[in-house]
């Protein structure tokens, strides 16, 4: 059902055999949330808008770090018990074994929850990376980006209510179906691991660096500043993604496809758009 | 068989309703327009314009145009985008015969000879005759469905939650069986789609699930916008890489003579025949048949041919047989999403967003409450199959300049025309921000050689499958194995567990792989 099968990706024929950026990628993926968090909070304080302190977000995640390690120190020390225990808990909530557990840590922040389901799983992963020869980095990187994956879900839903008696609660089948993408990721990662395959293709950044931006331009300025400039504005942050780019035609049929969805969308289709800016107020 | 005349009867007389134009100038005088005819031959045109821009395929293009059916009603809505939909599937040959590049991926073997013809200097009779041949297997199909389609709602009638939840396990299955490249990472896909549909507040308790009080998220993530972003977007960023530069093997000498022979004829009218038969068979299997089907037909052709050596070089029942299956199998899978409220494919999956949107839930209870919307959507089809015929012969011409224009002015453009169409979804920035990340999803999707579409096909059946999960084990108070003792569900299942078994097995996925390398070849 592949959708373009002209033209298969560039595989890129990379000759050293162990490459440092894929167990990189992953650490980076590690902390991922709490880098956003960290930099969204600061983008908020710059902009001046009233939000966490963005350095006590940071102090928070170092905090919570610590806490889940202790935890898990603790932790290793019930193995035997735990296993069992989380399986259940997993889909139920209602796990006699983990009740002292609960008691202890159950109303832990979710920062603390993020650090433990998310965060240690994926830096064990990214420190096994390192040392690993997966036979097919594509696959490998792949599976372990699923795996993130669920277990970002895991987290994200750990705070729904599981099983009801028979009745599923919210957070059930985001537990079993985060559960089995994690299998599967896993499963993925793991033949990546021990079968010959391609390896990753070559990512080139300037396509989707000025494609995305375009996009979120328009996002960001369709509202204040109405179509004909942002349209105008999107079209030429996109031209930028490509060096083959002319100027001077490009300039000319930006401008003729602004005036024709300037007709087309708000006369044509009668869609409720701005087209001008709103301070303009014409 | 008299149901089955009135039904299309009452179908057509959708299509031919006439409403009366009276605008004031005209001084008390009114003008009668078929509106939804029109709204037909529009979506065939729009359709066609976007689905032979290369690299976009029939996915893409349906998810770029929904917007722009969502003014209308719901009628009028469901036959546009069917003509769309057909437009978006003819655009594709029509690259894969001009330029080499298919569109999409049924349209893959097309190029084998229709690429072939087009540089002997046949490309007309080439493009004529897929038109020609998609046109008779379309008449046979939308028979197919109208003789199909009240007969399997009674069937719906006996699925209780358990059925219906195997059935969709047994369509993602096909759907995994069916297509291209690695099982594991297919179902993995599913798996990751269905994931993404729970975003949002839950159905039964209305708990806001995974959405981190973000209030766009509260909603869940739009259809539109993820389809967009995953196929659109990605598409156009992948199609930017250097050294993923297209090779523009374009048709210079100037279409002549479009008609084809007498003998061109003869020779592709039992290719159409067989087409028709394997697609329509093959569609009405949930999981993508469109794909398969054309595969089938080429080989099929291949084997029955007196002399094989022809195919590959330009032999016409190479392009008659795929394009008369893929089309009889691009109708045939209205079936199932009409009767039992199942989007078989990434297509009717968007469908789907599309009935939603317009508070219409397919299934058995549509066919009987709005007869209205679907015959007409039945009889549309075959109207947008002949406007195929009518409006895209003369305008071949105009399709090959299009392909003329440098793809560096035409990306920028498709993005602005993508991000307007998707805030004008909801009004909303946030979906087009969405959609920029989903992009870059796709994107990332592409480079490490997962499917998107198992993903989009889980994403729209994943409410379905977890309300119908919930609702089983409810009624059997918590027993799993109510999937195994209720007869029609443990046989769904089984059939979902050969399929899935047969894929693994190395001897036919060696088989499964030589379909799809043929093409390549």
């Amino acid at each position: 059902m592949s959708e373009t099968v002209g033209h298969s990706p560039d595989r890129a024929i990379s000759g050293t055999a162990h490459s440092i950026s894929g167990p990189i990628a992953v650490l980076v993926l590690a902390v991922a949330p709490q880098l956003f968090h960290f930099l969204t909070a600061l983008g908020f304080a710059i902009l001046g808008m009233a939000t966490k302190n963005p350095l006590q977000v940071l102090a928070d995640h170092i905090v919570a770090f610590g806490t889940a390690l202790r935890w898990l120190g603790w932790a290793i020390t019930f193995l035997p018990d735990l296993i069992p225990a989380a399986v259940q808990a997993l889909f139920s909530w209602q796990s006699n074994l983990l009740t002292p557990v609960f008691a202890k840590i159950g109303g832990a922040p979710p920062d603390t929850w993020l650090a433990l389901i998310y965060s240690y799983p994926l830096l064990i992963i990214a420190a096994l990376s390192f040392v690993l020869k997966p036979r097919c980095t594509q696959d490998y990187y792949g599976g372990i980006a699923l795996v993130a994956l669920a277990l970002f879900a895991l987290w994200a839903s750990s705070d729904l209510q599981g099983m009801h008696g028979f009745s599923f609660g919210a957070g059930t089948a985001p537990r079993m179906f985060a559960t089995i993408l994690l299998l599967l990721g896993a499963a993925v990662a793991l033949i990546g691991l021990v079968t010959d395959g391609p390896d990753t293709a070559t990512y080139h950044w300037r396509g989707p660096v000025f494609v995305v931006l375009a996009i979120i331009s328009f996002a960001i300025t369709i509202r204040p500043l109405g179509l004909v400039f942002s349209a105008f504005a999107s079209f030429m942050i996109a031209a930028l993604g490509t060096a083959e780019t002319k100027w001077l035609e490009t300039v000319i049929v930006c401008v003729c496809l602004t005036a024709f969805c300037c007709v087309l969308f708000p006369y044509g289709l009668g869609l409720p758009m701005p087209l001008w800016p709103r301070f303009l107020n014409w | 068989m008299l149901d089955l005349f009135s039904n299309l009867g009452l179908g057509f007389q959708v299509v031919f309703q006439f409403v009366q134009w009276a605008p004031s100038w005209l001084g008390g005088y009114s003008i009668p327009i078929p509106v939804n005819i029109l709204l037909c031959l529009i979506g065939a045109l729009v359709g066609t314009l976007v689905g032979v821009l290369p690299g976009i395929g029939t996915i893409a293009t349906v998810s770029m145009l929904l917007p722009i059916t969502f003014g209308l009603p719901p009628v009028g809505a469901l036959i546009m985008l069917a003509g769309i939909y057909y437009g978006a599937q003819y655009g594709g040959s029509t690259t894969s015969i001009l330029v080499n590049i298919p569109g999409e991926a049924t349209s893959v073997v097309t190029t084998l000879d229709g690429h072939q013809m087009a540089k002997q200097g046949r490309a007309g009779p080439a493009l004529a005759i897929a038109a020609i041949g998609s046109f008779f297997a379309g008449c046979i199909a939308t028979v197919l469905i109208a003789v199909l389609g009240a007969p399997l709602t009674k069937l719906a009638l006996a699925f209780g939650p358990a059925e219906y939840f195997s059935l969709m396990v047994l369509g993602l299955i096909f759907a995994v069986v069916l297509a291209k490249g690695s099982v594991l990472k297919a179902i993995a896909m599913i798996a990751f789609g269905i994931l993404l549909s729970m975003v949002g507040s839950d159905i039964e308790t209305g708990a806001s699930r995974m959405a981190f009080n973000v209030p766009e998220l509260a909603d869940g993530l739009g259809f539109a916008t993820v389809a967009m972003g995953v196929f659109g977007f990605a598409e156009i960023i992948r199609n930017l890489d250097v050294g993923a530069e297209m090779s523009r093997d374009l048709v210079q000498q100037k279409i002549t003579g479009l008609m084809p022979t007498r003998k061109d004829l003869i020779d592709s009218a039992p290719a159409i025949g067989r087409g028709t038969v394997l697609g329509s068979i093959l569609g009405i299997l949930p999981g993508g048949g469109a794909v398969i089907a054309s595969f089938a037909s080429y080989t099929l052709e291949k084997k029955v041919a007196k002399d094989p050596k022809r195919f590959g070089r330009g032999a016409i029942e190479g392009v008659a047989g795929p394009e008369s299956a893929n089309n009889a199998a691009a109708q045939t899978s209205f079936i199932p999403l009409l009767t039992l409220g199942i989007p078989p494919n990434a297509v009717m999956a968007l469908m789907v967003g599309a009935m939603t949107i317009h508070g219409i839930v397919p299934g058995p209870q549509v066919m009987q409450k709005q007869p209205d919307l679907v015959w007409g959507m039945i009889a549309s089809m075959w109207i947008g199959n002949l406007m195929l015929i009518i409006i895209n012969l003369p305008l071949v011409g105009i399709w090959v300049r299009l392909l003329r224009v440098p793809y560096r002015l035409m990306f920028p453009s498709i993005v602005v025309f993508c991000a307007i169409g998707i805030y004008s979804v909801n009004n909303a920035p946030m979906d087009v921000v969405l959609a920029g990340l989903f992009g870059l999803v796709g994107y990332w999707l592409i480079k490490h050689d997962f499917e998107p579409a198992p993903m989009l096909l889980g994403m729209v059946l994943g409410p379905l499958m977890e309300e119908n999960l919930r609702r089983a084990l409810l009624i059997s108070r918590g027993d799993w194995s109510v999937f195994a003792t209720r007869p029609l569900s443990a046989a769904l299942l089984f059939v979902a567990l050969v399929l899935l078994t047969l894929a693994v097995l190395p001897t036919l996925r060696k088989k499964r792989d030589e379909v799809f390398v043929e093409s390549e070849g």
